[in-house]
């Protein structure tokens, strides 16, 4: 008897009972969701799908869709262009010229990741001339695999910085296992990379309900995708066409991925734009200026909550009296806390503890604050201990005085 | 691993295990049933050999450790001839150095690389304790990690680029690591050694799948272009090495005799008395465990009793406990230990046992292996542990370091036990247990040929299995998960099959069980998809921690139940059947009278009803119906017939013919279970027609009953045909390989469970060999155990 028989005949249910449903059909079911048996099986037109997307094949199995997208090109309300500016903002791109920068997105047959995903699509985009010029390199059977890559390793160049969202744990990890797969050298491992997933996050995890790229669009680009192949159905639409030749939703696929990589490109310098001034659009100042000052930008940091000390709140300013303490302006960072103790704020009280007892030597004024400060063991070591300096300081006044 | 070096320790000043001995014999005879004395044997060493890199001949120097006991010297020959070897050795030889000498050196030469796999998380953590320690002894910097569920996300990279050695589990191997290979590449790449600890664990289902891992493991070794050396490590069973090569496709040399030193063992075995001979009851284990424990305890022996459950070892733990642990300020001399404890509890009683500063610990199986406990005098066991394998390696955590040990293995009522304590001779010699596996098993197979498309695209000619690849990546092809393009098949899917398949058990998908009291929703435990039916049907009484929850709602599809807290003073039993029909013979022996065979059936079972059963009186409350959609398979089985006329003949009525296979069957299933090492979920029994025209089951009289395939009663002597047969069979889809022995070996099933029912101190039959039987003799007006002795003798047909 053939294996398929004889599977069949241990998957089947011989009496088909409905609830012998859950047992093995269930297994078989599990299989079937990808199935579509009652379609015709067959390999497709090569030739009329590079036709459909205006390609070129660069080798046996890799289509190359090239576009070239004008500086100053509307994406949502942005505009394309302004690269010079992003330097500032994200140290990663210090130094660079707007020409160096990558940008680079993927399509993939899944999302669960493992070696049994791979690339299908990969979106590179780079600056000429203030305009984009973009690249997509698409796989049309799995045998161009190795030379996708190697067409993709020969765009890149020593010293690009490679821009993506997300792309650290998803679009990376993903070239390098199908490199290592393909028996390549993984043509991006040795580029400096700067995923914009995590600017966005710190600047506005606290603001938005998620910080995906659509996202982003619609908060800060202003950028309403129409008619879009969401990014979980570009698996089945490179599916259909490797299994029954149907590359009609592939047209869709590459549409998707250019706005993804418009986007990206779009903001880059939109978000080196928060990040000089947060409250312009949104962004959490703070979250930013943390961000500054974890960069070990500290000015900028600085700079920025002075600006934005008005609309600061209590943990903001809390964060800039720090700052302002740390770089010697003592009286200002004071007043901060005066204003923040007058509004009942534990941390400035006991700011202010310290800094009359440290700073000041007065250790009245640090009682009074330590005093007011909530209960716990710490406030009574505290206060005990002042307690004992201005006692040993009576006792001395006293000597002196005899 | 122990220093060959430090063995002989000075006697124990207190209490001597042969003394207590002793006086149990003098004071037990009757419920001692057999006495295994083992002398004392000197260990065989050799020299340490020349080539072992000078920083690890230092470290173990330093460890005390300048020669080699007979067979680590083997086992370091043998890997340096590049062979794959098995070693079969008792616990405390120093097994562990058996493996760590050449891998150790092996990274140290040639910066080679390990991979250690251990079936559980707990045996991880000591391998690696154990190699920072020679680690440290000789500054050797060889890096070794455990890789399992609890490695924190941020040390994963160290691990798989920076680990020399790691050390994980199958089911990370198979969801973890395989299906990611490419981040593991330089594990891979430098893979030089893969040791598989605990060999005899995977045997049945579990094997099957792990014989499939290691094609698969294999399959990507072969990738990166090594193909690694492996060490196994077997506990005692008949067929270590035919499992190990079984397992990883390829030939083994056996290593069997160990050189560690040991000291003198004795082991009793301890049959509760018989408290009512009538319905066969006996005193239970778990008072007779004590008795002995307190004696032990009384003459400062250190002992560790091994108990079957969590529970059970809470239950001794507290009766030992408010004998010897009432004074407060003292430290504790009784100490529990068992799965479900932090892991910091668990290292520190640890670390009082190697001390010596506990006196009696009770453990589950948690104990069981590995894990370092230092010197003890005692091993009770509260019943058998289910394999002979299993019972060494208890008896083994006694008398570590050359003491004379003493085990008592005391039988609890099951028919296992009680088989095994009128079988001394079943632990000496020649171990007949076969640890079985189907590495071809269809189903097993094809779940793993899917995981391995997911993680290299096949080529042709490649071979995985015994059977036609090819054949089944069509198969796949038409499911449309894999796509084959020229001379390759391609994983297309958008999803990770390795998450979809479980190498414990069949993958249905567990239920979980909702705590519904009050409103809430609380997940508070999980249900396996076998267990389900017979735990979770609406109605039933389902314990934790032995809370009881009553069943509210169980939706089957969703896999979950609804419960809530409920006070009932009753706890529920299901009720299932099981129909078989035969649907082909591959083999058969006998004659017309009575006939074997083995071949393939269908399997229906049903869950249709429970009782309720009210606590200590035992008395049947009321009944409920179930309605849970039926289960069906087709699997594997072995059967025995006999004519309807040879039956009339031997028999007075079908009624007691009935009985008669109703008994052999339940003792043939228990014996057939220990010489299969089969897991209980494994293999099942049934007694029907064989068509599916009707089936038996015992009721609550504890007499057979008739059904038909709707569940109704018959009357035996009102059916035209009564062809009755006796199945046993694999409780897998497809079978995992269980009833191709049982059939080759029927004439020793056969004569070792009528030596079960023959040798049951009951009068008619009792729980410990023909089932439970309610009725007495009078009722049933004959005996059934004298009717099941019958039919074993009938179905004897060779």
């Amino acid at each position: 008897m053939s294996i398929k028989r004889r599977l069949s005949h241990l998957r089947q249910t011989p009496q088909c009972t409905p609830g012998a449903a859950a047992g093995l059909a269930a297994r078989i079911g599990r299989l079937r969701a990808a199935r579509r048996s009652d379609e015709s099986h067959g390999s497709g037109d090569p030739s009329a799908l590079r036709r459909a997307l205006q390609g070129v094949e660069i080798a046996d199995g890799v289509l190359l869709v090239e576009q070239r997208i004008a500086s100053g090109t509307r994406h949502g309300r942005e505009k394309l262009g302004q690269f010079a500016r992003c330097a500032e903002s994200f140290p990663e791109a210090a130094g660079l010229e707007p020409e160096d920068l990558l940008f680079l997105d993927t399509e993939t047959t899944g999302l669960c990741g493992g070696s049994g995903t791979l690339a299908f699509m990969v979106g590179l985009a780079r600056i000429e001339q203030g305009g984009l010029i973009l690249r997509q390199y698409l796989l049309t059977r799995y045998a161009g695999e190795q030379a996708l890559l190697n067409a993709v390793a020969a765009w890149v160049r020593a010293g690009d910085l490679l821009v993506t969202y997300n792309g650290k744990t998803f679009d990376l990890p993903l070239l390098a296992a199908r490199s290592r797969i393909a028996g390549l050298a993984d043509p991006l491992a040795s580029l400096p990379h700067l995923d914009l997933l995590y600017p966005v996050r710190r600047a506005f995890a606290g603001k938005w309900q998620d910080c995906r790229l659509a996202s982003v669009e619609r908060q800060l680009l202003g950028f309403q995708r129409r008619d879009d192949l969401p990014g979980a159905a570009a698996p089945a639409a490179w599916f259909d066409w490797i299994r029954r030749g149907d590359g009609s939703c592939l047209t869709q696929v590459c549409r998707h991925n250019r706005w993804d990589l418009l986007s990206l490109a779009v903001l880059l310098p939109l978000l080196a734009e928060v990040y000089r001034n947060p409250c312009l659009h949104g962004a959490d100042p703070l979250a930013v200026a943390k961000a500054h000052r974890s960069a070990g930008r500290e000015d900028t940091a600085l700079v920025l909550l002075l600006q934005q000390k008005p609309a600061l709140d209590q943990a903001g300013l809390t964060a800039l009296a720090g700052l302002l303490q740390r770089r010697g302006g003592r009286q200002a960072a004071r007043s901060i806390w005066l204003a923040l103790s007058a509004r009942g704020d534990q941390t400035a009280r006991e700011r202010l503890a310290i800094h009359f007892e440290h700073d000041l030597q007065d250790y009245r004024s640090a009682l009074s604050y330590a005093e007011a400060i909530s209960d716990s063991d710490e406030k009574q070591r505290r206060c005990a201990r002042l307690r004992r300096k201005l006692e040993k300081l009576n006792r001395q006044s006293d000597l002196d005085y005899r | 691993m122990s220093a060959p070096t430090q063995e002989m320790l000075p006697p124990p000043e207190h209490g001597d295990v042969n003394t207590l001995a002793r006086q149990l014999r003098a004071q037990f005879a009757g419920r001692i049933t057999g006495e295994l004395h083992i002398p004392a044997q000197p260990g065989r060493y050799r020299a340490l050999p020349a080539e072992i890199e000078p920083r690890l001949r230092q470290a173990l120097a330093r460890k005390g450790i300048t020669r080699l006991y007979s067979h680590q010297a083997e086992a370091w020959s043998c890997a340096r001839r590049g062979e794959h070897l098995v070693m079969v050795t008792p616990t405390a030889s120093g097994k562990t150095l058996c493996y760590n000498l050449p891998v150790l050196d092996a990274v140290l030469q040639q910066r080679s690389k390990a991979l250690y796999l251990f079936p559980t998380k707990a045996l991880s953590q000591d391998q690696v304790a154990e190699i920072s320690d020679l680690n440290r002894l000789g500054e050797l910097g060889v890096r070794a990690y455990t890789f399992d569920g609890d490695t924190p996300g941020d040390a994963r990279k160290a691990v798989r680029t920076r680990g020399d050695i790691v050390v994980s589990n199958p089911d990370m191997l198979h969801q973890g690591i395989l299906p990611h290979h490419t981040k593991w590449a330089q594990l891979f790449e430098n893979l030089r050694f893969i040791v598989i600890d605990e060999l005899h664990s995977y045997r049945g289902v579990f094997g099957s799948h792990m014989a499939n891992l290691l094609r698969r493991l294999r399959r990507i070794c072969r990738f990166y272009g090594v193909a690694p050396q492996f060490i196994l490590c077997s506990a005692t069973i008949a067929n270590p090495g035919e499992l190990a090569s079984q397992l990883i496709g390829d030939k083994v040399t056996t290593i069997a005799e160990s050189g560690a030193p040991q000291g003198e063992k004795r082991l009793l075995l301890w049959n509760p008395p018989v408290v009512n001979a009538d319905l066969g009851i006996r005193a239970s284990a778990r008072s007779q465990t004590l008795a002995v424990a307190r004696q032990a305890l009384r003459r400062g022996l250190k002992c560790i009793i091994f108990a079957h459950s969590r529970l059970m070892v809470e239950v001794l733990t507290k009766y030992l406990k408010d004998k010897f642990d009432r004074e407060p300020g003292k430290p504790a001399r009784v100490t529990a230990y068992r799965g479900g404890y932090l892991p910091t509890e668990r290292r520190a009683t640890e670390q009082r046992l190697r001390q010596g500063a506990i006196d009696c610990v009770i453990s589950t199986s948690a104990l069981e292996l590995g894990v370092d406990i230092g010197a003890l005098d005692l091993c009770l066991l509260n019943g058998y542990p289910g394999t002979i394998a299993g019972t060494w390696q208890r008896l083994g955590r006694a008398g570590r370091r050359s003491r004379p040990t003493l085990g008592v293995l005391v039988a609890s009522s099951q028919p296992l036990d009680q088989y095994i304590v009128r079988n001394p001779d079943f632990f000496l010699g020649a171990s007949p247990e076969q640890a079985r596996i189907a590495p071809d098993q269809l189903l097993i197979l094809l779940d793993h040929i899917r995981c391995a498309a997911f993680e290299l695209p096949f080529r042709l000619g490649e071979r995985f299995g015994g059977e036609p690849l090819e054949e089944f990546l069509a198969y796949l092809a038409e499911e449309g998960v894999v796509h084959r393009e020229g001379e390759s098949w391609h994983w297309m899917a958008d999803s990770y099959p390795a998450n979809a398949v479980s190498l414990r058990s069949v993958a249905e998908g567990n239920f979980v069980v909702i705590d519904t009291t009050a409103g809430g929703q609380k997940i508070i435990a999980e249900v396996d998809y076998t267990g389900a039916p017979m735990t979770l049907y609406q109605g039933a009484i389902y314990m934790i921690q032995s809370t009881p929850y009553q069943v509210e709602r169980l939706d089957w599809e969703g896999r979950k139940a609804f419960v809530t807290r409920t006070r009932a003073d009753y706890y529920t039993d299901a009720i299932d059947y099981t129909r078989l029909k035969i649907l082909e013979e591959f083999e058969t022996a006998g004659k017309h009278a009575a006939a074997a065979a083995l071949g393939e059936v269908h399997l229906v079972r049903r869950v249709a009803g429970y009782k309720k059963i009210r606590y200590y009186t035992h008395e049947n409350v009321g009944f409920g119906k179930i309605n849970l959609p039926d289960q069906e398979m087709h699997t594997s089985a072995v059967w025995w017939r006999v004519d309807a006329g040879f039956l009339a003949q031997s028999f007075p009525g079908r009624q007691q013919a009935l009985d008669g296979f109703l008994g052999a069957a339940y003792a043939m299933h228990h014996v057939a279970a220990l010489q299969t090492m089969a897991e209980p979920g494994d293999l099942g029994r049934a007694v029907g027609d064989g068509g599916s025209g009707w089936f038996a089951t015992v009721g609550v009289n504890g007499r057979g009953v008739m059904h038909n395939s709707a569940g109704e009663p018959l009357a035996p002597d009102a059916q035209q045909r009564f062809n009755p047969t006796l199945f046993l069979y694999d409780d897998y889809p497809g079978g995992v390989g269980l009833s191709q022995p049982l059939f080759d070996g029927r004439r020793r099933l056969l004569a070792a469970a009528a030596g079960l029912i023959a040798g049951c101190d009951c009068r008619h039959g009792c729980p410990a060999c023909i089932g439970p039987i309610l009725a007495s003799e009078e009722q049933r007006g004959h005996s059934a155990k004298a009717a099941a002795l019958k039919i074993l003798e009938m179905l004897n047909v060779d």
